[in-house]
């Protein structure tokens, strides 16, 4: 791995020339990921919690066409999207976030090539940034990340003192970004790096991921379900904040009588009509079978497929539930038969 | 706090009521609702600054309303409920949601909660609901717990937004919301944590025909915040969960606040405060105001 | 189009048992009035659900009418009475949200104010005239839309007419 030191103020001249080619620059705010209008917005703070909102939607949009039609008495005919292939350079992501478009990858990539997100997922450019904070909430550490992985991250950064990074280069993409720029770098010692990731306080795994994979394929009818599923009020704050979940609803929206599109759009296994079907019947009828699924989907099914734990531990879900219902507390207290779920 | 444990454990034991909807803290700043049916486990009970939730919310969630029934004890459910919270309660009495006789509150003297989890309970930290609060005092109550403790005071800035939005030209508001709700991502957190917001099967979902569309863009995104206000439009009762939860930080108390101050000024009403006036919405007057019409 | 030629798109929500029966006698009195109005006729004023009129505006409508029974001669009894307080509502959000009080309007007519009828489209029409083109929506809805290509474009019969084509030969 190649190791080199940027100063601050030649990463803002790389991020000034990223956004006059016309690129769009990404950072995380308190909120939302933005797109960096002027560089002195910049903020680029490793004590920063993830912002509310994770960067998801820059790669697969809560709403995007798939295909315009127009009907006429005897025929229907298509126009395919076009995506505008613009370079997307995301700037300071924090590790949980930086693995997250590699994880979708395995689904989008799966039975079928979706290439909606394959076209923006290649034209993202990561820049991760160390992180040296954590709340209660946090638990990357648990579910095989830490908060100075350079997993996913194509380029990432470790602050080594007030005005200067150490800019590690990961991929090949990462090499072929910052090759133009090569002026700006200088040579750089691992060792200080990696003195400082040592030192980072890190967040206590709560819990063995292995051990809750076995847990869940024992305990599908486990009453502990059920003191969450009471609690759980059935909105899908928590899948659509999340920087991994990826399910999506298909819906036609017309014109006019002859003209319209077919919308894809984010949906969530916590609303009631995620599973009904045309008939009328619902699989998942009750609140404590959706979330049963929820949990299932990220810790066992999504093993069980590819192989990864389907969430990168920022959070956000829990940070932001509406009732508090933490997910890191459910499935770190699943094997404890005195605690359950709800209390 | 050990009245309000001693009082819900006691209600259990003797078995007037089928479960405790309460709040349990889970950090130094932060509650969660808790639904306890044991009277051992009512312990975890607390009631402080940090009790944010409206728990009227579960009061119309079937599986809840089923807790009595399984464990073939009464149907009555007790619920801590702050003073605002009560309205909530009131509302759906009126709409009738819940039955008064099967619902036993236990409500607080209340000075006031934080506008979030996590931050200090001080006037800079107060929500905007207790900056124009009149019942620190529940107007309904089984049950009375608490001291009287002075709430801080505040300056009233979601009134100031409101007024500063009314001076704007027509087409910039329309521009201020739209971009407002551009920012929504349809996630229904602000129709799930709303007590009012009870439909069995919401208008979006509905969509033969799609009178909402459900994509997020700014056309579906402007349709659904503008029914949702006009849905609860003199049925609010100004609890500011919507506010809260919203992932968005898209100003939805605002314009909830904004028809509550019409329904006052057109009807002298407002929703949860008298269980003796019907509904704004579901009654009529004969001689209600006729200038709007040619 | 240009400032001068350009005509106001109006959707008129019309009560079938006062509102749609006075246009009629408007009809048969050969009274004249503006042709902007497009009339919808619906059971009654009270079953007029917001959503529809938000729709209008959604689609380009510049205008919007609401009009049924005078109170007190509702054909349910108080279908109009439930409709008065949720307009009252409606219009206020409406207005605070950014469309301007005027693209909204509300009567009341009879079955026999035939004149009135004509009276309330001229008003109307001339009104929302005089406000101009309703343009806030252009934004939202230039979202996501495509310019269809040429070829695309000479097919345009209407899929609906086809099938009520076909029922009516049966």
């Amino acid at each position: 791995m190649d190791e080199k030191i940027i100063s601050r103020v030649d990463l803002m001249k790389i991020c000034k020339d990223v956004i006059d080619k016309g690129n769009t620059l990404l950072t995380p705010g308190a909120a939302d990921y933005y797109v960096v209008k002027d560089i002195s917005d910049i903020i680029l703070d490793t004590s920063a919690l993830p912002s509310k909102i994770s960067h998801k939607s820059y790669v697969f949009p809560r709403t995007e066409p798939v295909l315009y039609y127009k009907r006429s008495k005897n025929d229907v005919q298509l126009i395919d999207i076009n995506i505008d292939s613009k370079k997307i350079v995301i700037l300071g992501a924090k590790p949980c976030d930086a693995n997250s478009i590699n994880i979708m990858k395995h689904l989008f990539n799966w039975d079928h090539s979706d290439e909606f997100f394959n076209k923006r997922a290649n034209n993202f450019m990561v820049i991760g940034l160390m992180c040296s904070h954590f709340d209660e909430y946090c638990f990357c550490t648990s579910v095989r990340s830490s908060p100075v992985s350079e997993k996913g991250s194509d380029l990432f950064l470790i602050p080594v003192d007030i005005n200067n990074y150490a800019l590690k280069i990961i991929t090949e993409k990462g090499k072929e970004f910052i090759s133009p720029y090569s002026g700006y770098l200088k040579p750089g010692d691992e060792k200080n790096s990696k003195l400082i990731t040592e030192n980072v306080r890190q967040p206590e795994a709560a819990f063995d991921s292995s051990e809750v994979y076995e847990w869940l394929g024992e305990n599908f009818e486990s009453p502990k379900w059920e003191g969450v599923g009471n609690l759980c009020l059935s909105c899908a704050q928590c899948a659509f904040v999340c920087s991994v979940c990826h399910c999506f609803d298909i819906t036609d929206e017309d014109y006019s009588y002859t003209e319209g599109r077919r919308m894809k759009n984010w949906d969530g296994c916590q609303f009631g009509n995620f599973t009904l079907h045309a008939s009328g019947h619902n699989p998942r009828d009750i609140q404590s079978k959706r979330y049963r699924q929820r949990v299932n989907h990220k810790f066992r099914y999504y093993v069980d497929r590819f192989g990864e734990i389907l969430c990168t531990g920022c959070g956000r879900c829990s940070r932001g539930c509406p009732v508090s219902i933490d997910i890191k507390e459910i499935v770190s207290n699943c094997n404890d038969n005195q605690k359950e779920f709800l209390k | 706090m050990n009245e309000l444990i001693k009082h819900a454990k006691e209600l259990l034991e003797k078995g007037e009521v089928a479960a405790v909807i309460g709040y349990r803290q889970v950090s130094e700043k932060r509650t969660k609702p808790v639904i306890i049916t044991e009277p051992e486990e009512t312990r975890a009970l607390v009631f402080n600054e940090y009790c944010l939730n409206n728990l009227a919310v579960y009061l119309t969630k079937a599986r809840i309303k089923l807790l009595g029934r399984k464990n073939n004890k009464s149907f009555k459910l007790a619920i801590t409920a702050k003073p605002c919270d009560v309205h909530s309660i009131v509302a759906l009495i009126q709409e009738n949601q819940i039955d008064r006789d099967k619902i036993h509150i236990i409500s607080f003297n209340c000075h006031g909660v934080v506008k979030d989890f996590g931050f200090d309970f001080n006037g800079d930290n107060l929500s905007s609901k207790c900056i124009t609060c009149e019942t620190h005092k529940p107007l309904y109550y089984d049950k009375l717990l608490g001291e009287v403790k002075e709430t801080p005071q505040a300056r009233d800035s979601a009134l100031e937004r409101i007024k500063e939005i009314e001076r704007m030209p027509h087409n910039e508001r329309f521009e201020f919301f739209r971009s407002e709700f551009d920012k929504c991502i349809k996630c229904y957190a602000c129709r799930a944590v709303c007590p009012l917001c009870y439909c069995q099967r919401c208008i979006t979902d509905k969509t033969i025909p799609c009178w909402i569309e459900t994509s997020s863009h700014q056309r579906g995104n402007f349709a659904w915040n503008v029914i949702r206000a006009f849905h609860l439009s003199g049925r609010c009762t100004g609890c500011g969960e919507c506010d809260r939860v919203c992932p968005a930080d898209i100003p939805l108390s605002l314009i909830n606040r904004k028809m509550t101050i019409e329904a006052n000024n057109l009807f002298s009403f407002v929703s949860g405060r008298s269980l003796e006036t019907p509904t704004l919405v579901g009654s009529f007057n004969e001689k209600d105001n006729d200038e709007l019409f040619m | 189009m240009d400032k001068q030629n350009w005509e106001p798109k109006i959707v008129a929500f019309v009560c079938n048992w006062c509102t749609y029966t006075g246009a009629d006698l408007a009809g048969t009195s050969r009274l004249k009035y503006p042709a902007n109005c497009k009339l919808i006729r619906v059971m009654c004023s009270g079953s007029i659900d917001p959503v529809f009129i938000l729709k209008a505006f959604e689609r380009g409508a510049d205008g919007v009418l609401v009009s049924g029974c005078h109170p007190n001669d509702c054909h349910y009894n108080a279908g109009n009475f439930h409709a008065r307080r949720r307009w009252d509502f409606f219009h206020k959000l409406l207005d605070f949200i950014g469309i301007e009080k005027g693209r909204l309007q509300f009567s009341w007519i009879s079955a026999s104010e035939g004149k009135k009828f004509a009276d309330v489209i001229t008003k109307v029409t001339e009104d929302i005239k005089a406000m101009g083109q309703f343009t806030s929506y252009k934004k939202m809805n230039s979202e996501f839309t495509v310019d269809f290509p040429a070829d695309l474009a000479e097919l345009e019969e209407p899929v609906l007419q086809e099938s009520f084509d076909k029922e009516t030969v049966k």
